[in-house]
């Protein structure tokens, strides 16, 4: 006779091994697969023309009249799209100056972005000027989970998440800000309260995955990179500390990623890490494609075959 | 025997297989990457191109005027760059005429240079607010040897910032062989130092100047850079900086 013991983790084994039946053969099967395109930027800093034709560096690159055509195109080609940046939409050229953002916010609806998050330049003209840009020019919102904006002008015009619905796919959103100690001046940042991105993250997305059951989860950061000499929260700690985050799409560094970095999450899993740089000079893509499984195979992926496509 | 048993194993994996069953999703399995450039020879989109068209006019009006012609073309850079160099020269100079008094050093805080580069050539007003987009104002302070000592090391802890008026080593992190304005710095001398608002109320973690008091005239940064490339332009007939050793790392 088997032990309880034995025989429990004898039924879990085989439970195991069940669970684990190839994954490929299964998402080869018709019509259970679906690909999910994500766009997206960060650090767009106000840059609405390209960059001016004056021998800099980055000359001719950007601007948002011809990403908006792009995204078209591709809109046009699939049909299951997010549109998503990581923050820093304002300051950076004259036009910040001059309207406060009013064209950076109009240009981003126009466009159709799905979600923002926060970041720290979007603080510069005041939260009382962010709040009216996004109240009357934003058809996307601004979220941001480790901030508590309670009596700040940004109450009810930010929110923790979002879920959005792509064909049968669920997708939950959520960002995250920077600490505003040394970084954002007080007087910007007013009472506004910043929290420990990672744990309010680990809160947010274990809700969207295990009460909102959402296909995949992503955090919109403008946490930065990775630090080597400062002792800030990175999207390095953010991936490898977290439980049910697939993806982060990261700003604030102005990192330019020739691929996106992968990481492994405290349950073994894949998560990959993405930053455009600045500016618009890319717009950042990452098709996920997806499998249909039933039941605790779902939480069974850990692996996420990662590959190079060639985009026209 | 065997009957039992493979009912005992059988029954929760069944009730595993039943829950299973109460839920499907989707999990994604792949991941293809490809980011797109945006560059020149791309479609646009006219109908964002004529959105954003009228805020753009208006902007150029007063942006596209020229205030002077660079030289050769400046780059930021650590320890020390010739953008950065000539920003701290703009504040030196024009921040001691402004307060109208000796100043000993000015900084600009490396993240602050909102530019990679100045290019050779006609300089815009709109370059100039791209270089310094904040609405950052000019503030002195005076500090002790000791506390431009320890400033000085978080300059140096952050790879180099641009400065007028001092020249030191970095060593390990700290700030080594300090000079002010070629002298020895002495510990129990006072100095007045300049740094836009941002810094000097403790922005990049400039903890040390958050307590002292501050001197402002309400003299915007960027404007000391519009005012200094109008006095180059009109003493060298151009804009420009070069490199000095003024921050360097030791070898």
């Amino acid at each position: 006779m088997l032990s309880r013991k034995n025989f429990l983790r004898q039924s879990a084994l085989l439970a195991g091994g069940l669970l684990s039946a190839p994954l490929v053969g299964e998402a080869l099967e018709g019509a259970s697969a679906y690909r999910l395109v994500i766009l997206h930027t960060n650090d767009t800093h106000s840059r609405l023309d390209p960059f001016p034709m004056d021998g800099s560096r980055n000359q001719g690159l950007g601007g948002v009249a011809k990403r908006a055509q792009i995204i078209k195109q591709i809109r046009a080609q699939e049909p299951y799209v997010l549109l998503l940046d990581a923050g820093d939409i304002f300051q950076g050229t004259p036009y910040f100056n001059f309207y406060k953002g009013e064209p950076e916010i109009k240009a981003m609806s126009y466009m159709g972005y799905d979600a923002t998050t926060i970041g720290n330049h979007d603080f510069d003209a005041g939260m009382e000027s962010l709040a009216t840009q996004l109240r009357l020019h934003a058809r996307f919102p601004m979220l941001v989970c480790n901030y508590k904006v309670d009596g700040t002008p940004l109450e009810g015009n930010v929110k923790p998440y979002q879920i959005f619905r792509r064909g049968p796919l669920k997708v939950g959103i959520l960002g995250v800000g920077i600490e505003g100690k040394g970084l954002i001046p007080d007087q910007l940042f007013g009472s506004t309260v910043y929290l420990d991105p990672i744990a309010e993250a680990n809160k947010v997305a274990d809700t969207l995955r295990k009460k909102e059951h959402c296909d995949l989860v992503i955090c919109l950061s403008h946490l930065g990179n990775r630090y080597t000499t400062e002792r800030k929260v990175s999207d390095e700690d953010l991936a490898k500390q977290t439980e049910e985050i697939d993806l982060i799409i990261g700003g604030h560094t102005h990192t330019f990623l020739d691929k996106p970095l992968v990481y492994t999450n405290k349950k073994g899993r894949d998560v990959l890490v993405n930053q455009v740089g600045f500016g618009g000079i890319l717009l950042g893509r990452i098709d996920f494609e997806f499998s249909k499984f039933s039941g605790q195979k779902i939480l069974k992926t850990e692996k996420i075959l990662i590959s190079s496509k060639t985009v026209g | 025997m065997i009957r039992p048993f493979f009912l005992r194993l059988s029954l929760p994996v069944l009730l595993i297989s039943f829950l299973a069953a109460c839920r499907t999703g989707y999990a994604p399995t792949q991941a293809n990457y490809g980011n797109q450039r945006i560059t020149r020879d791309l479609a646009t989109d006219s109908a964002l191109f004529f959105l954003i068209k009228p805020y753009g006019d208006s902007v150029d009006k007063s942006m596209s005027r020229v205030v002077g012609t660079v030289r050769n073309t400046l780059e930021k850079d650590q320890p020390e760059g010739t953008l950065g160099n000539f920003m701290a020269d703009a504040y030196l100079t024009m921040g001691a005429r402004q307060f109208q008094q000796p100043i000993d050093a000015a900084f600009v805080n490396y993240g602050g240079i909102r530019l990679n580069q100045l290019p050779a050539g006609p300089l815009t007003l709109g370059k100039i607010f791209e270089l310094m987009p904040f609405d950052n104002v000019l503030v002195l302070q005076q500090l002790s040897g000791v506390e431009l000592q320890s400033f000085l090391d978080l300059v140096a802890a952050r790879g180099g910032w641009p400065v007028a008026g001092i020249r030191f080593t970095i060593k390990d992190k700290k700030a080594i062989d300090v000079y002010v304005k070629d002298k020895p710095l002495q510990p129990t001398a006072q100095y007045w130092i300049l740094n836009s608002d941002f810094v000097a109320s403790g922005g990049d973690n400039a903890e040390m100047l958050k307590v002292l008091p501050q001197r402002s005239t309400g003299y915007l940064a960027r404007k000391a850079l519009i005012d200094y490339v109008l006095f180059q332009s009109q003493q060298q007939g151009f804009v420009g900086a070069v490199l000095e050793n003024r921050v360097r790392y030791a070898q």
